[in-house]
């Protein structure tokens, strides 16, 4: 069963594909790169984009208050969705749409209409529109006409504002530096990305992976999602900008639901992402997944909760890399650093040591994998139309960077190239792949010995492991304290007296970042990947953070709000003992 | 009540078997789940709640499911937009604690029971046996606990009332087993995305349309409904759609808006390609007269609705009025009184044996009726979504109100259901229109009614008067939220009376030359108008609409009208009605900037595809 209102499937608030964009690059497409000459071949599309481009230009442009930028990005999404409930299929879809974005900023590169005013976003007018998929220039500049029109309206409504707004505000420092940042234009013609499936051999798969969760009767609903989609984009910008590319990906995501005895809802949740058809998941590989998942739930129901507490704990590297993820990547989006509502826990730290030497922490956006596993964050170009790049964040623990948009710092003033967005928002820097290295690695082995001795030294009785983390949230925001409170879902008690591991629930971790990144101590030898789409202002894009396990000598966890509602009053159809009424 | 319990599972026993007979042939289990999730929770299911010595347990279930198979295909200006093939199943189950007199429904309360999975939700689309019977399972107890949560609420609530209502919660009914058989979802052999794109080619004659996609709308669906009380029903359904908004701005920056719109009982009943191309000129050319014409000036007098527009202020003015259930109880009084001054109430509640309509006039509905003098309606069935057979209902006779609309829920003036509880998309029943026929016996023609008017125009001295050829439909002519809001926020205080008019013309009684306005709208306009119509015409006509959903809630002109994704097909057949003094209220509203350029280039015809 899949509910409207259910809650969402996803880790970092993760959110259906469908509804996020994020530019990608065909494999294997930067080997056909194309070289300069071949633009001229861009699609008639482009050349649409174009036309109305120049037109537009030289009216907004010469208006008052004139348009200084403009740019169009048109986005071919195909996508195929085959689902599955409980052993049956759910739906098996395929669609395509195209979606137009019309971007006009009004004023100056120093001052236009994004201009925050006391941490205030100004109003962004129209998120896009659809437009046809059949290609038909003259449609699609009909559509790109009106959008540049309505655009250009709320940018210079907006302006009028900002800058009566300024002359009665204080101006900060971080307020002086200008709007949009200064770019080398891009251009670039990458090939149509597309798929050609079969969906029959996944609505067969979906109905069996999800019939096997009906064999426990801890399994109350089950939900298997295949999705293939294909998006192609292509950017034009008034500063010459011009793009085209696209990127195939997979995904198969595992949901179960189930209740505790005292009414705590569990999930646990799984996926796997791909991008050549041929490192899809095999059935063992599934079953595996689904055989863990099904043991956590099963073992989850009849687990104890834990109190709170305070003292040592061992994040393996999936768990690590969200808690990075949440405690680390979000503050170093370089917008984070200039609004001033922001808490700007590291705006004036660069330079400074905020990790254990050992640590270094990049965003490689470039990256497609790492050892076997794709990478969701990796792409070629941002949504503002700047290549991807290799950030190094913090190097042997000493902050360098941030993740930039082209909303430029005092001392950062360039993109490199983490400007991202969901379709219909307005890009800001995000993460794309954070990847956490370490120097002082441990095996496994030596990890829980270590945990164990951190353990024995603080005269606690035991420490976490923490196996899977759903995601979390954390406040960046002034009005509230800098804090991050991340969920994991699947716990045990490591006994400092060598008992065996105990299963436990119903904790959230709590902390603050600068307090909660210095306590590391050591990291293990193996990295791992979490891909997931995370969800912050510009709405949700694909990200991934890889980590080796961490532990740390101190964590906090706090008692998880919890559903009190009762678990089902009769046992599950196909666990029912007693005769009278079905089967 | 014990007794009644007994005589319900007898009737659920008999109707198992007989319907089980008809059943494995077509290979669908979901009948045969239901039934044994049903039986289960029937005599299993039951809460102990502290301080009551007996267990709490549901007086009445039932389970619902639609089974849909929709085609949805868009165009614009001769090029495709979407075309999706959706099948999905919906499931809903119902629970009801207390009794038929009292229960746990009819109750608005700010917040209850918040399951983790909730009593309805999308289910897998096999037509399998065990994978809904673990849907069901679940969904059964989360609408059983949602259901002892409201009831003990209502009850507080209702021990705070001096003199709590005395109607009925849920009336009886005789249990209905109607199995159809499967039929296969008839796609026929049309191209619906080359119909979509050479239909949206229209529009490439008018270039100062700023908006103008087409949407095809094809539906098929199986439905099927289990209750304790033995009721089972898997009925075939099907109903068919073309629908365009259009929007443009008048030099002077007003938005003017214009729709089309044509329903068929199935999707091979929709018109062609070439005939929906025509209405569409049409429609693109009655815009643009629009667009060049004068706004609106206020005005008081005679108005003649044509008959394309009858039909329509009939469906706004009616669908509260024809309701006989009791509005439910609401937990804050302000929630019922909204409720009221939208239109929520019924007009003609407590008048029955009222003269409420001219007495030549009778009014039926009637859900059998399958079309009116060669116009296919649309809003027929034979069993509805309660499980009553359909009734033919004599609302008014001889201008007297006879009877109203019944679903299971009970009102002042009626208790039992005559088969009028409808819903889409397995949202609560409630009691509205089917087939509408509004008939006079003293009708005259066109031409002699066009007379009268002429001649009541003329008696007021009045240099011209209105006719309304076509109303409006918000769901369809408003293209963007913001619209819509406008509109809503125009309605002041006068959300439940005042009508929407799309095509309005001036007529000169003089020389009888007629001039189309913009942004007319009708202020006031009451069911009790409709007590006194100056003339009757002959010349009835067929109008289909989609009901909206939620119009029981606000029997607006906005509410009234809706589009076939969220709708519920209706028909009503009127002719020309002719009131003497209407009041028509001129164009408002804040104009808007026309586009900096002019439109890009758009060749007549749809270039080849590159």
């Amino acid at each position: 069963m899949k509910l409207s209102n259910s809650v969402c499937l996803n880790r970092w608030f993760l959110k259906s594909a469908a509804l996020c964009a994020v530019s990608f690059l065909a494999p294997g497409a930067l080997l056909f790169a194309a070289p300069p000459d071949s633009v001229a071949k861009s699609s008639p599309l482009v050349e649409a984009l174009k036309a109305e481009l120049d037109r537009s230009m030289k009216v907004y442009g010469a208006q008052d208050p004139a348009a200084y930028f403009i740019g169009y990005a048109l986005t071919d999404t195909q996508r195929a969705t085959v689902s599955g409930s409980n052993g049956a299929l759910l739906s098996s879809d395929e669609g395509r749409s195209r979606w137009l974005e019309v971007a006009v900023r009004t004023g100056s590169y120093e001052l236009d209409n994004t201009h925050k005013i006391d941490g205030r976003q100004p109003p962004g007018g129209s998120p896009g529109t659809t437009v046809p998929i059949d290609d038909d220039p003259e449609v699609l500049r009909r559509a790109v006409w009106l959008q540049t029109d309505l655009q250009y309206r709320s940018a210079a409504e907006a302006l009028i504002k900002i800058k009566t707004g300024k002359e009665v505000k204080v101006q900060t420092e971080e307020g002086a530096t200008p709007d949009f940042s200064r770019e080398k234009a891009q251009v670039f013609a990458g090939p149509w990305a597309s798929y050609s499936l079969d969906r029959k051999p996944w609505e067969q798969k979906v109905r069996d992976y999800t019939s096997y969760f009906r064999k426990s009767p801890a399994v109350i609903n089950s939900i298997v999602t295949f999705t293939a989609q294909a998006q192609n984009q292509m950017q034009v910008t008034s500063e010459g900008t011009q793009l085209q590319f696209g990127q195939v990906r997979y995904r198969l995501e595992l949901f179960i639901q189930g209740k505790a005895a005292d009414g705590m809802d569990i999930n646990r949740y799984y996926n796997f992402d791909w991008v050549n058809p041929s490192d899809a998941p095999d059935d063992n590989a599934v079953l595996a997944a689904s055989a863990q998942l099904r043991k956590e739930m099963e073992g989850l129901v009849a687990s104890p909760l834990n109190d709170p507490t305070v003292g040592p704990a061992l994040l393996t590297g999936r768990a690590a890399a969200v808690f990075f993820h949440e405690v680390f990547g979000h503050r170093a989006e370089g917008h984070r650093q200039k609004d001033v509502t922001e808490g700007q826990t590291f705006a004036k730290k660069v330079d400074e040591q905020i990790f254990p030497s050992f640590l270094t922490v990049v965003d490689d956006a470039t990256q497609k994998k790492l050892g076997k596993e794709d990478l969701l964050g990796y792409y070629q170009f941002d949504d503002e139309g700047i290549a991807a790049q290799r950030v190094v964040l913090v190097e042997k623990g000493v902050l360098k960077n941030f993740e930039m948009s082209r909303s430029p710092l005092k001392d950062f003033p360039h993109s490199n190239g983490h400007g991202r967005r969901q379709m219909g928002a307005a890009p800001v820097s995000r993460q794309g792949n954070l990847l956490v290295e370490s120097s002082k690695k441990l095996t496994d082995k030596e990890l829980r010995a270590k945990l164990v001795e951190l353990v024995k030294q603080q005269g606690k009785p035991y420490g976490l492991l923490i196996d899977d983390i759903a995601g979390g949230f954390t406040f960046t925001g002034r009005g509230q304290p800098q804090a991050f409170q991340v969920e994991p879902l699947v716990v045990y008690k490591v006994f400092a007296d060598g008992r065996p591991d105990e299963l436990v629930r119903g904790v959230d971790i709590v902390g603050t970042p600068l307090a909660a990144l210095t306590k590391i101590v050591a990291t293990g030898d193996t990295p791992e990947v979490f891909n997931g789409y995370c969800g912050a202002e510009s709405g949700y894009v694909p990200v991934s953070a890889a980590s080796p396990a961490i532990l740390t000598s101190e964590l906090e966890v706090q008692k998880k709000q919890s559903s009190t509602d009762r678990p089902p009053i009769l046992p599950p159809p196909a666990h029912d003992i007693q005769k009278g009424g079905g089967q | 009540m014990r007794a009644l319990r007994q005589s319900v599972l007898c009737f659920a026993f008999a109707a198992a078997s007989a319907a089980f007979a008809q059943g494995p042939a077509d290979n669908d289990h979901t009948l045969q789940a239901m039934r044994d999730e049903m039986a289960r929770a029937k005599s299993r299911l039951e809460l102990q709640i502290p301080k009551l010595d007996k267990p709490v347990r549901p007086y009445y279930l039932e389970y619902r499911l639609l089974d849909m198979d929709i085609r949805e295909i868009s165009a614009e200006y001769g090029a495709l937009v979407a075309s999706t093939h959706t099948r999905n199943r919906l499931m809903n189950v119902g629970a009801r604690v207390g009794d038929y007199k009292l229960d746990s429904s009819n109750f608005i309360s700010e917040d209850g029971f918040r399951g983790f999975i909730g009593p309805s939700g999308t289910v897998g689309i096999d037509r399998d046996y065990d994978s809904l019977r673990q849907d069901l399972w679940i969904a059964t107890d989360q609408a059983f606990k949602e259901a002892v949560e409201t009831y003990s609420r209502k009850q507080a609530y209702l021990s705070s009332l001096a003199r709590p209502s005395d109607i009925d919660d849920f009336s009886r009914i005789k249990p209905v087993q109607h199995i159809e058989p499967l039929v296969a979802s008839d796609w026929t052999r049309r191209n619906w995305e080359q119909e979509a794109r050479d239909a949206s080619s229209a529009f490439r004659a008018f270039p100062r349309i700023y908006e103008s996609r087409v949407t095809y709308y094809l539906v098929f669906t199986t439905e099927y409904l289990l209750t304790s009380e033995g009721t089972e029903i898997r009925a075939n359904h099907s109903y068919a759609a073309i629908e365009s908004g259009l929007s443009s701005l008048a030099d002077d920056g007003m938005q003017v808006n214009h729709f089309y719109a044509t329903y068929a009982p199935r999707p091979a009943d929709l018109p062609g390609a070439d005939a929906v191309r025509k209405a569409l000129n049409v429609a693109g050319t009655e815009l643009m007269a629009m667009r060049a014409a004068q706004p609106a000036p206020d005005y008081t007098g005679p108005v003649l609705f044509e008959p394309r527009a009858s039909g329509a202020l009939l469906a706004a003015v009616l669908t509260p009025s024809l309701s006989g259930a009791r509005p439910p109880l609401a937990f804050q009084p302000v929630v019922e009184q909204l409720m009221s001054s939208l239109g929520g109430r019924s007009d003609w509640s407590g008048k029955v044996g009222s003269r409420v309509l001219p007495a030549s006039v009778s009014l039926v509905d009637d859900p059998g009726a399958k079309d009116y003098q060669g116009g296919l309606l649309i809003g027929g069935y034979a069993i509805d979504e309660e499980g009553v057979p359909a009734d033919k209902v004599a609302v008014v006779e001889d201008g007297k109100l006879k009877s109203l609309l019944m679903s299971r829920r009970p009102g002042p003036d009626f208790e039992n259901s005559n088969g009028h509880g409808r819903s889409a998309f397995l949202s609560d029943a409630r009691p509205v229109m089917s087939n509408l026929f509004f008939s006079s016996s003293e009708g005259v023609s066109k031409e002699d009614l066009k007379k009268k008017f002429l001649e009541s125009c003329r008696a007021e001295k009045l240099q011209y008067c209105m006719v309304v050829r076509q109303m409006d439909n918000p769901s369809l002519s408003l293209l963007h939220q913001d619209d819509f809001s406008e509109l809503l926020a125009s309605f002041g205080g006068n959300a439940a009376t005042d009508r929407l008019p799309l095509v309005v013309y001036k007529i000169y009684p003089a020389d009888g030359h007629e001039e189309i306005v913009r942004g007319a709208r009708i202020s006031g306009f009451s069911p009790r108008m409709l007590r006194n119509i100056e003339g009757i015409g002959n010349d009835n006509f067929v109008f289909n609409y989609m009901q909206n959903e939620t119009a029981g809630v606000a029997g607006t002109s906005l509410a009234a009208f809706g589009a076939a994704q969220n709708g519920l097909p209706a028909s009503v057949v009127a002719p020309s009605l002719l009131f003497e003094e209407v009041e028509v209220r001129g164009a408002r509203g804040e104009p808007k900037h026309l586009p900096l350029l002019p439109e890009p280039p758009m060749s007549a015809s749809v270039k080849a595809s590159l």
